[in-house]
């Protein structure tokens, strides 16, 4: 394949169905990613309202400064993406692999601070199974919310991880000229892979840190 | 291939959103009770889709990925509401 020139596969009549296959392909991908998290959402709801004041209580041990932080990050790292697709759209190498290298620094950042939250978290004994505890009466009912707020953003966390490997090769990629005008699905696609990480943790962090802090 | 959106629609969702952000955070200290969650879910709920529809080019894109993008919200949406009318009425 030439570079940066678009090959379009027997299948497709031209270019612009290839694109849209592509796309309908990530939306389809995406709504399963959906469903998955929403599962856990899903679980939250149900213990949230059996055990109202264990969720208050865990809730307001949750550090809502470092998440609120991590928030403006991901939204920031989102920012970044929507505009290296749109230098991808223009040809704009040189700003596509900026912006593609900002989008994984920002990132790795959400995934370092996760991390002091998760060593505050184990040092305050909040870790299920690993030396959990929170002397008093709903002592196993904050546990509960504590397994639903590591499986959680566990999982989120592990897509964020997956999202830079793949925002990484993209930028690679793209330093090597393989994109142009004309095809940049890779870009774009990738792009609507990070977007709808940003888009579940907007719904995490309200279900997770803004529980009950008045 | 132009986009839909040029970039300063995405400097003006991300100003948007973090201006949400402070509101929900802020919202989370004043004492709303009960309804402090309804409007913790609806500014989430607002700020996704300011994300959806712009950053992810939903506003223009074809309505079939519109409708496959809202399946899996839809698909949740029941699967709460009948998991919790089942909660709720035991």
């Amino acid at each position: 394949m030439a570079e940066g020139v678009l090959a379009i596969q027997p299948q497709f009549d031209d270019a612009r169905q290839q694109r849209a296959a592509s796309n309908l392909g990530i939306w389809i991908f995406l709504a399963t990613e959906v469903l998955f998290f929403g599962v856990l959402f899903a679980a939250y709801a149900i213990t949230r309202i059996r055990f109202p004041v264990a969720f208050a209580q865990g809730g307001q041990l949750t550090d809502i400064a470092l998440a609120g932080t991590n928030t403006a990050v991901l939204l920031t790292s989102s920012l970044s993406m929507a505009l290296a697709v749109h230098a991808a759209s223009r040809g704009s190498k040189r700003t596509l692999v900026l912006l593609l290298w900002t989008t994984v620094l920002l990132g790795c950042a959400f995934l370092a601070i996760k991390g002091v939250e998760y060593r505050e978290d184990y040092l305050e004994h909040l870790v299920p199974t690993l030396g959990f505890a929170h002397p008093g009466p709903g002592e196993s009912q904050v546990e509960l919310f504590f397994y639903l707020y590591f499986l959680i953003t566990g999982v989120h966390a592990l897509h964020v991880l997956i999202g830079i490997a793949c925002i990484a090769t993209i930028a690679v990629m793209a330093s090597r000229g393989r994109f142009s005008p004309s095809y940049f699905t890779p870009v774009d696609v990738t792009g609507l892979y990070w977007h709808l990480v940003d888009v579940i943790w907007l719904f995490v962090f309200p279900a997770l840190y803004l529980v009950s802090r008045s | 291939m132009q986009l839909p959106a040029r970039p300063q629609v995405y400097l003006l969702v991300w100003v948007g959103l973090l201006a949400l952000l402070a509101l929900t955070i802020l919202a989370a200290y004043a004492r709303l009770g009960a309804y402090g969650t309804a409007l913790h879910f609806t500014i989430a709920a607002t700020q996704a889709a300011l994300v959806m529809l712009f950053s992810m080019h939903l506003a223009s894109a074809h309505p079939l990925m519109r409708a496959i993008a809202l399946i899996g919200f839809i698909g949740i949406a029941i699967l709460v509401l009948l998991t919790l009318l089942d909660v709720l009425t035991r």
